[in-house]
């Protein structure tokens, strides 16, 4: 099936997302809660792209691609959704995210800086039992990228979403953190997760000699 | 992330045979993290804890960093001239007064393709002799010798992929969620989006909870359940009679046999109740494309080749092989299982198990290396050992292996370690082997060299070093070189890639393989001189002649050993997933807080009847050897059995196996060894109680 990405044509299979039909047509569109390894999950709205006809900008992870369709990845209001979403993210933060991670790489694409919104941020809340694993909670911004990881390609279903609001954030188990659970220690959720909030304690002590 | 660290190389997991392709992320000479290869054809991006977080062992502080020679009793460091000429001058010896069959080599799995053949090549031609082995003996020997009988080719008929695409499989004799974690994921997920799984297996492993049917035979009866499937089959006419008579021979000889094994007969000899052996058949007869996996719970039995040929007879009766989602898969269970007999590391045969009597392959070594090469068969591992106790064997250099705490009955192989006259052990760190070594070489884990590993899809991957071997250590490569050189024959490779070359201009399935064209993806043997491989094997013909594939009329035995009042339990012994084999790797990592023991699992029922207790320490005891371990009371193992794995060296777990061996290649049945277990302490009650059972 053929549609049109910022005025190229691009070829692409059908059940293919207008997010693999962007990547194909060799277009960039930032993502946050997108990863190829998981279901389409739509939550995160970075990767909003406008389609001609439409009444709104579109999520390209979770649309389905249809003949003749016409993609515009600048498209000024998705945009302008995007960054403001990443600025409302970023605003939670009790500090700006490490420069390598995910979410500082979609902030430096999209422009944005810091962030308008003063206000309440997550309390540093670090869990560091478990012998490899460290869980940040005041990085957490909800995508649930490392619960789909651990349902979806592990199998492990260790850790759940939980809290709602400003309150939201993961837990491994009930709790109980990494090792109370039924985490098997895989690290698939430290390898997805955009944020640092699940991440190694080699790696932490790595970031904390960079920017002590 | 790349100006993140300061260097970052694709490698292939060392651990298990699934073959993980990894990044591996270096700051300061250390490996500061290692990630899952998006584009790994095995792992699709994900891995399990082995891979991912137990590297650190690389650099603990015992590594072995400099050679050891053996002097009044103790290993001192010595220079690395002092230990070529110790080995070089002591083997001279031997070989002049003994002959080149008084010495023998074990190469690894765990070392790379390259390293495997140069230690064939050493044993070969710097020796003079075929007494040359891998640890695959011990655990999937049966399995290749099976294959090749059945099918003609000793490797994985398909792909892991083939698990996508199958709406049946059987696991059998395997429990991948802890000894193969990313397969096992891979199949919890298959059966969580519709995969219909049958488990067999006497402990309920993880994945039968995602399952369609679990059977728990009594250890060491696979062959009566998969003759009681392979009767149904035939009984309810779910064969495809046409593969049968156009690709196949033997059937009526089958038929014949599998009248004797209806599913009541199973029942008695197995324990599964008959229903669930139909079940079974049915499923899997009935399914268009369906798989079958197996592990060492298969191979390690007195009969474990004639259950491997077995199951092939299952697949061949039906046509459920040679298509996509219609796999036989052997789980391997080390990193370079498959590829260290593929490249010859074996008594009988060189590379791709072409015979050392094959006047025209054995010319062709002849020729390369420029030496005579013997035509007669070496010692297998046992025979090894047999010949160390009984004096004929008077050398061993033992690579990557620690026989004293892997191979079974620990105390022959003590015995055997004891009364040779020169031992040399290459390894990474001191070991109970290297107890008995005269010589200790220092050499390289698998994130510090070049090479190869092939893993249980057939699939040869590249190995890369993310750092370098610590002091003065060397690749294992470097190593056999030197001493070959000592020794008087110069290999004359100037790295792993012309060792890669030579095994492909002497091995026709391996006659298009370079290190180019392996790539990121790697490539399924037999490939062909034009670069195209193999992911799913007979698609139109078997490598028999004739192209047909045999059947086998082989009826159930019994097992090596058997209950009897004295010793009513069966033990079998397997992995965990935090730990790998000798734990050598993982027990110097931080897998050791998660778990810091080897632990007996003993059914509720059996546990009540003994008044033994969670948590409580038992004494094991078996005809050749005693044993202590802490019990862990769970429904998990069958009642009947106890169940425990062998990564702690203290545990000594295999000084409770005996001699009995598969019959066609001599791989150990460490999984039936009939126990008695007993609590250690019993205090005395003050109120009187009735045993639970």
């Amino acid at each position: 099936m053929r549609l049109t990405v910022d005025g190229r044509e691009v070829e692409v299979e059908p059940g293919s997302t207008v997010l693999e039909a962007v990547r194909r047509a060799g277009s960039a569109v930032p993502t946050l809660c997108y990863d190829p390894r998981q279901a389409p999950f739509g939550a995160c709205r970075v990767c909003l792209v406008g389609l001609a006809g439409a009444p709104a900008p579109i999520a390209a992870c979770t649309t389905p691609c249809r003949e003749g369709m016409s993609i515009d990845t600048r498209d000024p209001a998705a945009r302008r959704v995007a960054a403001t979403v990443v600025e409302l993210v970023l605003s939670e933060l009790p500090q700006a995210p490490a420069p390598h991670t995910e979410l500082a790489e979609v902030a430096r694409s999209l422009g944005v800086c810091g962030t308008r919104f003063a206000g309440a941020t997550h309390e540093v809340e670090h869990d560091e039992r478990h012998p490899y694993l460290v869980l940040r909670h005041e990085l957490c911004i909800s995508c649930g990228r490392c619960v789909r990881a651990c349902d979806e390609l592990q199998g492990a279903f260790a850790l759940t979403a939980t809290g709602r609001g400003f309150e939201a954030n993961i837990a491994a188990g009930l709790g109980g953190g990494f090792r109370e659970s039924t985490c098997v220690s895989c690290g698939a959720c430290a390898d997805t997760c955009p944020t640092g909030a699940i991440t190694e304690h080699t790696l932490l002590t790595l970031e904390q000699e960079e920017h002590p | 992330m790349s100006d993140r660290f300061e260097s970052t190389v694709t490698t292939t997991c060392g651990y298990c045979g699934v073959g993980c392709r990894l990044e591996a992320h270096v700051t300061g000479g250390q490996v500061a993290s290692i990630t899952p290869a998006s584009d790994g054809p095995a792992n699709h991006g994900h891995t399990c804890l082995k891979g991912r977080f137990a590297h650190r062992f690389a650099r603990a502080r015992d590594r072995l960093t400099e050679p050891l020679v053996r002097e009044g009793g103790r290993l001192r460091a010595v220079s690395w001239e002092r230990a070529l000429e110790t080995i070089s001058t002591r083997l001279g010896e031997i070989r002049a007064e003994h002959g080149p069959n008084a010495i023998a080599g074990l190469a690894s799995s765990r070392a790379t393709n390259e390293d495997c053949y140069v230690m064939a090549r050493l044993m070969r031609a710097a020796i003079g002799t075929n007494n040359i082995d891998n640890c695959s003996r011990v655990c999937h020997s049966p399995t290749s010798f099976a294959l090749r009988k059945s099918l003609g080719l000793s490797g994985a008929t398909g792909c892991f992929d083939d698990i996508d695409h199958a709406e049946v499989a059987i696991i059998i004799g395997a429990n991948p969620t802890q000894g193969h974690p990313v397969v096992g994921a891979r199949m919890k997920q298959a059966a969580l989006r519709g995969l219909k799984l049958i488990t067999i297996d006497p402990r309920r492993i993880e994945l039968a909870d995602y399952g369609e049917l679990h059977l728990a035979p009594r250890a060491g009866t696979n062959a009566a359940v998969v003759l009681g499937m392979a009767h149904v089959l035939e009984r309810d006419g779910l064969t495809d009679p046409t593969f049968i008579a156009e690709r196949t021979e033997g059937y009526d000889t089958l038929g014949e046999l599998l009248e004797h094994y209806p599913p009541a007969t199973v029942h008695e000899i197995s324990g599964i109740p008959a229903t669930d052996i139909e079940a079974a058949a049915h499923l899997y007869g009935e399914a268009r494309r369906a798989s079958i996996a197996w592990g060492l719970g298969v191979t390690e039995h007195k009969y474990g080749s004639e259950v491997v040929r077995l199951i092939c007879n299952v697949a061949l009766m039906t046509g459920k092989v040679g298509q996509a989602g219609s796999a036989l898969l052997p789980l391997r269970g080390q990193n370079n299982v498959q590829g260290s007999s593929d490249m010859g590391a074996l008594p009988d045969t060189y590379t791709a198990y072409r015979s050392v009597a094959d006047e025209r392959v054995a010319g062709a070594f002849e020729a390369a290396w420029g030496v005579p090469l013997s035509r007669e068969p070496g010692y297998k591992v046992p025979e090894m050992l047999d010949a160390a106790v009984a004096g004929e064997l008077k050398a061993m250099y033992i690579f990557g292996e620690d026989i004293a705490q892997t191979d079974p009955n620990s105390a022959h192989v003590v015995k055997a370690l004891e009364s040779l006259q020169f031992v040399v052990c290459q390894d990474i760190f001191e070991n109970e082997t290297t107890r008995y070594a005269d010589v200790v070489l220092p050499a390289s884990a698998f994130l510090e060299k070049q090479g190869t590993f092939t893993n249980a899809e057939r699939r040869i991957q590249l190995v890369e070093p993310a750092i370098p071997p610590p002091g003065q250590a060397r690749t294992d490569l470097e190593i056999i070189a030197a001493v070959s050189r000592a020794l008087g024959h110069e290999m004359g490779y100037a790295g792993p890639s012309e060792v890669m070359d030579e095994i492909a201009a002497l091995t026709p399935d391996f006659a298009g393989v370079s290190y180019e064209r392996l790539g990121r993806r790697g490539l399924q043997w037999p490939v062909a001189p034009d670069g195209s491989d193999a992911p799913i094997l007979y698609e139109e013909r078997f490598s028999l002649p004739g192209g047909r594939a045999r059947f086998a009329a082989l009826p159930y035995k019994e097992p090596g050993d058997a209950v009897d009042e004295g010793f009513p339990l069966i033990l079998v012994t397997g992995r965990v997933l935090e730990h790998y084999n000798a734990g050598t790797m993982t027990r110097r990592t931080g897998n050791l807080e998660l778990v810091d023991r080897d632990w007996l699992e003993i059914h509720p029922d059996d546990a009540g009847r003994l008044w033994i207790s969670d948590g409580e320490r038992v004494s094991v005891r078996s005809r050749v050897g005693r044993v202590e371990l802490c019990a862990r009371v769970t429904e998990r193992i069958e009642p009947g059995h106890v169940f425990t794995s062998f990564h702690f060296p203290e545990a000594r777990t295999n000084l409770l196996v005996g001699s009995s061996a598969d019959v066609n290649t001599s791989c150990p049945e460490y999984k039936v060894v009939a126990v008695d277990v007993r609590p250690m302490s019993e205090r005395a009650s003050t109120r009187p109680a009735l045993a639970s059972a």
